[in-house]
């Protein structure tokens, strides 16, 4: 049965609710446009909010993501759809876009939930938490994570057993199994692409041991260990549950290199494997921490300052590329690498691994647009139709884009992106 | 009537807590005079806590709130804010500061850091005990913009401004805009000629009615404050000079950058002569060839043929003595992006790269691997050795150790050494000084915060674009550019805007206009009247920051800074020296 769609009319759609996405909304609410986000996920933030501190300031990221979050969600301009799909946006003319959305279910009633908690401590389900990257469990009723936005609990009704457990606990009784999926037609005038970037999935490379070893963790996985609202208040490896104490990075692991399909630079790597060496450093003082690289690319204001003071607390950078890790019996970790400095094949043992994963892009966008083209470059990233005067344009007029939707960028550099949409986007309303 | 005060302590979700015993603070002040609640909260600046906050201040009809967290910079805003949508008068909210003076200051010693954070909540205590309720100040603010520099990010700010419907003054010093991008032929990645974006810009910039472009014109004076500067630009005509007035509403500044110029004798520079910078060999590649007999392009310098180019990068940037400590950025990829136009122009010519590990981040890595790929020899010297450069029978000898191959020596004899430079910033500090601007470690402006505010200064107003804040390439420019027009335009679009109440006035009954405030205001906000037949210092609501500079000064103690009043100090010291 075909339901009839929601008609909603909006100044802007900002298609993905990260940082990059926020900012550009707020820039456009900001001048009294009003904007639509609509983000796939159950929480706004994207990457970031994920993250343990931010380079090269060593700023808390929860700590400037949540207000820069509060404040897109509580903006009386902004309408955000969390757990939502864009399926279709079709351009009618210009200023003339309507783009067909789907809110998925959340069965839990927004507006009621108190994000107490109870049905989570009722749901008997455990199952890996995706937002803790896989480290620790959680329910299938469940609140994402502690500073989601908005903080309401969800079902996850693929691993829900509808056992009931959590229904019956539920004070203000919001939790509601019979919830439907909610379709939209929306009217915009223009469009921001800011679907952001996927991370490069380690385990489609066999040398690297991923899964088989159980101490080697992503980079990924290693903010969620270092961040405000980590699940175990120190660094643990996984195996044993020890304190590691001789750590190492493999840098460029998924780019730079052809055979990993991405022959570019993920040019944030190098800047937070330095900013977590210098993290644990705190954290484990007694830690020997080890990163082997290509080259440091410490390019932005105030890195190559911030790199250096790394090498100067003790972090040891050894310039050789990683070919192969293996796993010994007691869970520690070999490294076989080519070291640059004396030309000969290497072995280093270590007792923790972090791999750290670079960007790859997300293809997403491209297959949204339906009666234009959004057309993408060589490397799958969003194509910049006039890259060096108007880096946010794409190749649909009045469809803009942000952050690392166009490459891989660093958080200054998307907040900048963004802006930049946002003033072409307003230039485009405007004429 | 008595205040009712709620008090809400954070734990940072670990930056606070870890080092200072959050529930201890509580339990210390919760009996405070005037206290009605007291929390302890995981992120006080959390969605879900400032929901709580509303909630509360509106059951228990709270008179003001205190909130001891992270400094005030991070998230002043965001508790006045709560403040207000729980109807609460923003200036009745007082903050305490317990990270950044607390927790991260005494890391090494728990007890006392938590002793400190609870004299820091009483003092706040008692401020909110006496803060009073304020309104803003409303002004005007004129939609114009003032862009100071027409280079890429000038021109560019200037048509998104004026496309936004801004009145725009495009100011540019020289006797012609675009600034570095006609010296750019070819411009990674996809060699775009940089003559033909500087005259698409000047056709976009001459079909804005809405710009006014003045040029060989310098902004010699400012004054007045957000929506209401008055700029003063003199302008160099065959005529002489004259001086045009105008009022914007937000001034951006897009003044660039300069190429780093070594010094006498830095790897050979100026002593030898088959040296050159990079911004010169970008013009000997446009200029310097000459086709041979059979059609071959030969590249010539000093009228001696060029055949082998050895390239130092990282001269001026990461300097290990010198002060320019930073990464230039956009050099790595420029240089290869050089070497690759010669080799293609001139294609009997080696290159040679001494680098300290190559930068060309995110995309900009393909030109480095097509430089590989067709043959480009790349050689790394260590961080404190650099190479050594001498002349040998007319050509550029230069020995460096090489870490890529177990740091044997290696040798390259030369036809010509290119020194890859940097961005230094600009030479001319006249207009920073002018406007107050505050600079970075590495002498470019300074932004608020490179993530929370990256284009606006702490001068309200005044935003920064391009590489006066510090090095960037083209496209890097233009997003900064635009991201600084869309925060100016912010400033102006409106109409109006709301300045923040808390400044100083003055006493007219004690004042006995000795100058000594307006010797000392940094913002030139004081001005003497007449009061009753008597001179007395006034101060200008609307340019007065409220720094208090002028408070210590005051001979006869005539001055008093709202929010900050003798009493309100008074109260707080009392509770620290108890």
């Amino acid at each position: 049965m075909q339901t009839e769609r929601i008609k909603l009319t909006y100044d802007a759609l900002v298609i993905g609710g990260g940082i990059a996405g926020g900012e550009a909304a707020l820039n456009l609410a900001n001048n009294g446009y009003k904007v639509l986000v609509v983000e796939k996920s159950l929480s706004v933030g994207g990457k970031m909010i994920m993250l343990s501190k931010v380079f090269p300031t060593l700023d808390c990221s929860a700590c400037i993501t949540t207000p820069k979050v509060s404040e897109i969600s509580r903006h009386p301009n902004i309408k955000i759809f969390t757990e939502s799909d864009i399926e279709s946006i079709e351009k009618l003319g210009e200023h003339n876009f309507v783009a067909k959305v789907t809110r998925r279910p959340r069965y839990v009633v927004e507006e009621d939930c108190t994000a107490c908690q109870l049905c989570e401590e009722a749901c008997p389900v455990i199952v890996k938490d995706q937002f803790q990257y896989g480290l620790v469990g959680r329910k299938a009723a469940y609140i994402p994570f502690s500073i989601c936005s908005p903080k309401v609990a969800a079902i996850d009704i693929d691993n829900c057993t509808l056992c009931g457990a959590c229904e019956k606990v539920c004070p203000p009784g919001c939790i509601d199994f019979t919830m439907k999926a909610k379709q939209y037609e929306i009217s915009v005038k223009t469009a921001i692409v800011a679907t952001g970037f996927e991370l490069f999935d380690p385990s489609t490379v066999k040398r690297y041991s991923y899964q088989e070893g159980k101490n080697v963790i992503t980079s990924m996985q290693m903010e969620r260990l270092l961040a405000p609202t980590r699940p175990f208040h120190t660094i643990l490896r996984p195996s044993d549950g020890k304190v590691p104490d001789k750590i190492a990075y493999v840098l460029c692991a998924g780019s730079r290199d052809d055979s990993m399909g991405n022959p570019i630079c993920s040019q944030i790597c190098c800047m937070y494997s330095i900013k977590q060496a210098q993290l644990l450093m705190g954290a484990l003082p007694m830690a020997d921490i080890t990163i082997y690289y290509i080259d440091i690319r410490a390019f932005g204001k105030g890195y190559d300052e911030f790199y250096e003071q790394a090498v100067s607390m003790g972090v040891r950078l050894v310039k050789g590329k990683i070919g192969k890790i293996s796993e010994k019996e007691n869970g520690n970790l070999v490294l076989r690498y080519e070291d640059v400095s004396t030309g000969k094949l290497k072995e280093a043992e270590h007792d923790f691994v972090v791999l750290s994963v670079g960007a790859k892009p997300n293809e997403e966008p491209q297959s949204l647009f339906k009666t234009q083209k959004l057309e993408l470059d060589n490397l799958k990233y969003v194509k910049q139709s006039d890259p060096l005067l108007s880096p946010a344009k794409t190749t649909i007029e009045g469809v803009f884009v942000a952050g690392a939707a166009t490459g891989p960028k660093d958080i200054p550099d998307s907040i900048l992106s963004a802006g930049c949409a946002s003033t072409e986007a307003i230039s485009y309303l405007n004429s | 009537m008595k205040k009712k005060l709620g008090v809400y302590i954070c734990a940072c979700g670990g930056n606070i807590s870890d080092y200072v015993d959050i529930e201890k603070v509580r339990e210390a002040v919760k009996d405070e005079d005037c206290l009605v609640l007291a929390k302890t909260t995981m992120f006080a600046c959390g969605d879900t806590n400032q929901k709580d906050m509303e909630q509360d201040i509106k059951e228990n009809d709270l008179s003001g709130i205190v909130v001891a967290s992270c400094s005030p910079k991070l998230h002043l805003t965001t508790f006045r804010g709560v403040s207000e949508r729980a109807g609460l008068n923003k200036y009745n909210y007082v903050h305490a500061n317990i990270r950044e003076q607390g927790s991260w200051a005494h890391s090494d010693n728990k007890v006392g850091a938590t002793e400190k954070a609870i004299n820091l909540v009483k003092a706040a205590i008692a401020k909110a005990r006496l803060a009073e309720s304020l309104e803003p100040i409303i002004i005007e603010s004129k939609r114009s913009v003032a862009v100071i520099g027409a280079g890429v990010a000038g021109m560019k700010a200037a048509i998104s401004l004026a496309r936004m419907k801004d009145e725009v003054y495009l100011i540019e010093r020289e006797g012609k805009v675009g600034g570095h991008l006609s010296a750019l032929e070819k411009i990674s990645p996809e060699g775009t000629d940089g003559r033909e974006l500087l005259a698409r810009l000047e056709k976009e910039i001459a079909a804005e009615p809405n710009i006014t472009l003045l040029t060989n014109a310098e902004v010699t004076g400012t004054s007045g404050n957000i929506g209401d500067f008055k700029v003063d630009v003199t302008i160099k005509g065959s005529q002489g000079e004259m001086v045009k007035q105008f009022v914007a509403g937000s001034i951006l500044v897009a003044t660039g950058f300069n190429s780093y110029t070594p010094a006498e004798g830095e790897f050979g520079y100026s002593n030898i002569k088959s040296v050159i910078t990079l911004p010169e060999f970008k013009a000997l590649i446009s200029e310097g060839g000459k086709a041979d007999a059979d059609g071959t392009m030969r590249l010539y310098y000093n009228n001696r043929e060029v055949q082998s180019i050895a390239y130092i990068y990282c001269v001026g940037s990461r300097q290990v003595k010198g002060e320019n400590k930073y990464c230039s950025r956009y050099c790595c990829t420029a240089a290869i992006q050089s070497s690759l136009d010669v080799r293609e122009k001139f294609p009997n010519v080696d290159n040679f790269h001494f680098t300290r590990g190559v930068r060309t981040y995110g995309k900009q890595e393909l030109i480095y691997k097509e430089s590989n790929d067709k043959g480009d020899v790349y050689i790394q010297f260590p961080d404190k050795k650099p190479p050594v450069v001498s002349e040998e029978n007319g050509k550029v000898l230069v020995k460096a150790i090489d870490i890529l191959s177990e740091k044997s020596e290696s040798e390259v004899v030369a036809d010509l050494l290119v020194l890859v430079t940097g961005m230094v910033p600009d030479s001319d500090t006249a207009l920073g000084n002018l406007l107050k601007l505050p600079k970075g470690r590495d002498k470019f402006f300074n932004e608020i915060h490179p993530k929370l505010r990256p284009v606006e200064t702490v001068i309200d107003g005044i935003t920064i674009a391009g590489t006066c804040q510090g090095p960037k390439n083209v496209a890097e420019s233009v997003n900064s550019a635009l991201s600084a027009a869309a925060k100016s335009h912010s400033f102006v679009s409106l109409g109006e805007l709301e300045l923040e109440p808390i400044v100083a006035y003055v006493d007219n009954d004690t004042c006995n206009w000795c100058t000594a405030c307006s010797d000392v205001c940094p913002f030139s906000a004081v001005s003497m009247i007449d009061h009753n037949g008597k001179a007395v210092a006034q101060i200008n609501k609307s340019t007065c920051k409220g720094c208090g500079m002028c408070l210590p000064v005051c001979p006869s103690d005539s001055i008093e800074l709202i929010s900050f009043t003798n009493k309100e100090m008074e109260s707080m010291i009392d509770v620290l020296a108890q």
